[in-house]
């Protein structure tokens, strides 16, 4: 289906796209520039950053960290979500509308709030797990598995109840009809989940600020306090490589999955 | 004990009763449909006896077996949905094999069992399409060969044919019957619309509101119609009011303004002297005269319109204050009538159904 868009729609669009995306542009210019300082516009291009960042102990451990991190994020995130989204799909009861925005209320809160009132609860419950990567990995999961809800509860959204059904029919078992039938079905809003989970997970900042141990610190919490005490462009580089990551999720994702089919069968 | 046994079943959902005390007895290899509107509990039954949804109260035999607390999967029951419920990711030879290869068959036999389903069906050289590069038919095909495979003690078909268009519907009904007779499966047809269920049952339940209102063959059930609703909700019907004049056992007569006519009861249905009532007479009951000097006919009307369908033209006739539809086969020795003539009708004692 092709339609034309009005032009000043288009150039608004362009406008908008150019404002997301500039501070993309200046982190990345940023961090290739040959000067001491981050400033932008960079003093001539080189890679001295780059190659200072991939030297640093301190910078490439954060990545390394932010990134089992996010992979742990990811497992549990992908399960309690594809679980809750079940849930909330399949059952019928008062206060079912409730419960689904209770789930997703960690993507609603500020983040501060939700950080700091977890770094409260941990300390005051003595559970000994404040300031340590179990802490900070509870977290994430909170602050993740909204997202799994959505893009599973999208694709449950258009699934036929009586697939299911029918398998049941035909001899199946509670478990065999969901992996047979069911799950290939919302496999793909099962994988977009997980991705959209692992990104989150790998850019959250304001609750790992409150529950990152000072020796394990994700790699926004260590470019932040980097950044506090000099202004050098490795924070930057650190920068590219971090987009670099997510962008290559993002391209992962709309190879296995149809985002924007996903998004559609949201809206039909 | 019947084949399929339904007792005192009721179900439930909140407040609302979507079932009330259902009795039904179903026989081996027999063809029942159940009949209504919608919301009248027809497909809630049909998912009770599939294990979809469990009952309030009341038992379901199936073969001698209480199947009330099975789940569907211990049922031995094949059932087609309105939109056959194909699995999109597998093909169609994969969705036939699904209840094989859950009951363990071996590979050999499974392959030759989907060819032998999908020859009879007439599916052959369909096993590698997917649900999405098939017709509304040819899924309608794909969904009953899937349940025929694992050979099941009942068939359960859920307005199958309501999802294809009218050429398709009509060509459909007398295959499916066709495998029906063939197979010689019991089967329970649910479905809205009463030429379906006229047309391939053996007896149909007319539900209304979660109960069955009558139970009889097509014949009973259209000629002999046990309450008004019945009589309006299958086939076309003029319903006549007049007052009973006489009641002699089972044959009544009528008196609509100053004419009086014989009708018949029904059913368990009584009247009594001086009661109002409705008088059934199916439209293509009803015989037309050009009204004559000689003749005393009992009843006479005013042609208000006349309708061509080329095999039939219809009339409207006026009686005093009522229409009554009239279809007349459209042969030469049959009169044709122009509006506003005078006419004399009449029908058959039995073709007169007295409803109070």
């Amino acid at each position: 289906m092709e339609r034309k868009i009005p032009l000043p729609m288009l150039v608004l669009a362009i406008l908008g796209f150019c404002y997301l995306l500039f501070p993309i542009l200046v982190v990345v210019l940023a961090g290739l520039t040959t000067g001491e300082f981050l400033t932008f516009p960079p003093k001539g291009l080189s890679l001295r950053w780059v190659i200072s960042f991939l030297n640093s102990e301190k910078y490439l451990s954060a990545f390394f960290f932010s990134f089992k991190l996010a992979l742990m994020t990811m497992v549990v995130s992908t399960i309690l979500g594809t679980a809750a989204a079940l849930f909330l799909a399949r059952s019928r009861f008062v206060g079912r509308a409730a419960l689904r925005a209770f789930f997703l209320s960690p993507v609603v809160l500020p983040g501060v709030v939700v950080g700091f009132a977890l770094y409260a609860f941990f300390i005051a419950s003595g559970m000994g797990i404040s300031r340590t990567i179990w802490g900070l990995w509870i977290g994430h999961i909170l602050y993740s598995t909204p997202y799994v809800i959505g893009t599973v509860g999208a694709s449950l959204a258009t699934f036929d109840v009586s697939l299911e059904e029918a398998a049941r029919s035909l001899g199946a078992s509670p478990m065999r009809a969901f992996r047979k039938i069911t799950f290939p079905n919302i496999a793909q809003g099962i994988q977009a989940g997980s991705i959209f989970a692992f990104i989150v997970s790998f850019g959250q900042f304001e609750v790992s600020l409150f529950l990152s141990a000072p020796n394990s610190e994700p790699l926004p919490i260590a470019m932040y306090n980097s950044l506090r005490y000099k202004f050098e462009p490795d924070a930057a580089a650190a920068g590219i490589f971090a987009i670099t990551l997510v962008i290559a999720s993002v391209l992962l994702t709309n190879r296995l999955v149809n985002i924007r089919r996903l998004l559609e069968r949201q809206d039909g | 004990m019947s084949y399929v046994e339904f007792s005192t079943i009721s179900k439930h959902f909140g407040n609302s009763v979507a079932v009330a005390d259902l009795d039904l007895q179903i026989e081996q290899g027999e063809f029942f449909s159940l009949l209504g509107p919608s919301g009248c509990g027809k497909s809630t039954t049909l998912r009770m006896l599939a294990g979809f949804v469990k009952p309030t109260t009341g038992t379901i035999h199936v073969n001698g077996r209480d199947v009330t607390a099975l789940p569907p999967e211990a049922r031995d029951i094949g059932i087609v949905f309105q939109n056959y419920a194909i699995f999109p990711h597998m093909t169609v030879f994969d969705n036939i094999a699904f209840g094989l290869v859950e009951r363990k068959l071996p590979r050999g036999e499974i392959k030759q069992k989907v060819d032998a389903a999908l020859a009879e069906v007439g599916m052959t050289g369909f096993e590698g399409r997917y649900e999405r590069e098939l017709s509304g038919g040819q899924k309608q095909r794909v969904a009953l060969a899937r349940v025929l495979v694992i050979e099941p003690e009942i068939l359960l078909l859920d307005e199958p044919l309501s999802a294809l268009d009218k050429k398709m519907r009509e060509e459909m009904k007398f295959w499916i019957k066709n495998i029906q007779r063939s197979v010689g499966i019991t089967t329970i047809y649910v479905t809205h619309d009463q030429s379906e269920a006229l047309t391939m049952s053996d007896r149909i339940a007319v539900m209304d509101q979660g109960r069955v209102l009558q139970i009889g063959t097509p014949v009973e059930i259209y000629e002999q119609p046990a309450s008004r609703f019945i009589a309006e909700f299958i086939g076309e019907s003029n319903l006549l009011n007049g007052i009973v004049s006489a009641v002699d056992g089972a044959v009544c007569s009528i008196r609509i303004g100053n004419a009086t006519v014989t009708g018949r009861l029904t059913q368990n249905n009584s009247v009594s002297q001086d009661q109002d009532v409705a008088l059934l007479v199916r439209p293509e009951m009803i015989r037309l005269h050009a009204l004559d000097a000689d003749e005393q006919p009992k009843l006479t009307g005013t042609v208000s319109e006349t309708i061509y369908q080329g095999s039939v033209v219809r009339y409207r006739i006026q009686i005093a204050d009522q229409d009554l539809m009239v279809e007349i086969a459209n042969r030469p020795d049959l009169p044709r009538l122009d509006m506003t003539d005078e006419v004399a009708v009449f029908w058959d004692a039995e073709s007169g159904v007295v409803m109070p």
